[in-house]
C-alpha cells in the first residue's frame, strides 16, 4: 500500500521508498542500456522518473526537507565539487600523459577535463544566480530546468556517443565511420 | 548555542515531532537544535519560540 486512502496524499516514509524502487530501476535499466550500447532508453527514463517523482513529491504533505537540510546539502554537494574536480584533474593528466599507451585514453582525459570545466562553470552561474536573484519556491523553474537539461543531455549523447561519425581501427589503421569533424587520431592502430 | 527548548517543549508536554510539525521542520532538527548542535535562522527561531508560546530572547541564551 504505497498510497494512502485519500489517493492524493502520500506519506515521506511512503515516498523514500518509491524514490528506492525509482533508483533500484534506473540503475537497471543503465546497466542494461549500457550493454545493449542504447543511449537513448535510459536518458527516457531518467527524463520519465524526474518528472514522475517530482509529481509525486507534491503529493507529500510531510516537511520532506528544511533549512538544515538545504545547508547541509550545500556544504556536501561543495565539497563533493571539489573532490570530483581533483580527480577528474589527476585522472585527466595522467590518461593524457599516458595517451600513446592506448588512443582510447585521450577522449577519456578530455571528457574529465570539459566534465570539470563545465562542473564548475555550472556552479558559479547557480552561485552567483542564487546570490542575486531568490529562486526559493519556484517549483515551475526547477521543472523546466531539469527537462531542459535532460533534452540537451539527449541531444549531446545522440550527437557524440552514438557511435556514427568517428575513426574505426581497423587492419592496423585508422577508417573513417560516418563523416567525423575531426582528423585520424595520431595513436598508432594495433 | 545554549537554549531552553527541552524544558519549555517538556513543560507544555508536547512531543519532539509536535514541536517539529508546528516550527515546519523534521524531527531531527528538533533534536540537533534541543542538543545546541544546531543554529537556526531567525525564522526558524521565530517559528521554535512561537510554537512554545514564548519569545526568541526568552529561548536562546546569548
Amino acid at each position: 500500500m504505497l498510497i494512502n486512502s485519500n489517493y492524493k496524499v502520500m506519506t515521506l516514509k511512503q515516498f523514500r521508498i518509491v524514490k528506492l524502487v525509482f533508483t533500484v530501476f534506473l540503475a537497471m535499466i543503465f546497466g542494461r542500456s549500457i550493454v545493449l550500447n542504447s543511449y537513448l532508453m535510459p536518458i527516457i527514463a531518467l527524463v520519465a522518473s524526474a518528472l514522475i517523482l517530482f509529481y509525486l513529491r507534491s503529493r507529500v504533505k510531510e516537511v520532506v526537507a528544511d533549512e538544515r537540510d538545504y545547508l547541509t546539502g550545500g556544504r556536501a554537494a561543495l565539497l563533493a565539487m571539489q573532490i570530483y574536480s581533483w580527480a577528474a584533474v589527476i585522472g585527466m593528466l595522467i590518461l593524457y600523459a599516458n595517451r600513446a599507451l592506448n588512443p582510447a585514453y585521450e577522449p577519456v582525459a578530455m571528457t574529465l577535463a570539459y566534465s570539470t570545466c563545465l562542473l564548475m562553470l555550472l556552479y558559479a552561474v547557480i552561485f552567483r544566480y542564487y546570490n542575486q536573484v531568490k529562486l526559493a519556491d519556484k517549483k515551475f523553474f526547477y521543472a523546466a530546468f531539469v527537462l531542459v537539461l535532460f533534452i540537451a543531455l539527449a541531444v549531446f549523447s545522440l550527437r557524440f556517443f552514438s557511435g556514427e561519425d568517428n575513426w574505426i581501427c581497423q587492419n592496423g589503421r585508422w577508417v573513417k565511420h560516418g563523416q567525423p569533424d575531426f582528423p585520424a587520431p595520431t595513436a598508432e592502430c594495433k | 548555542m545554549e537554549n531552553r527548548i527541552k524544558e519549555l517543549r517538556t513543560k507544555l508536554n508536547i512531543t519532539q515531532e509536535e514541536l517539529a510539525n508546528r516550527a515546519g521542520v523534521r524531527r531531527e532538527t528538533i533534536v540537533f537544535l534541543e542538543q545546541g548542535k544546531y543554529n537556526p535562522s531567525l525564522k526558524l527561531a521565530h517559528e521554535v519560540a512561537l510554537a512554545l508560546k514564548t519569545t526568541i530572547d526568552k529561548l536562546f541564551i546569548f
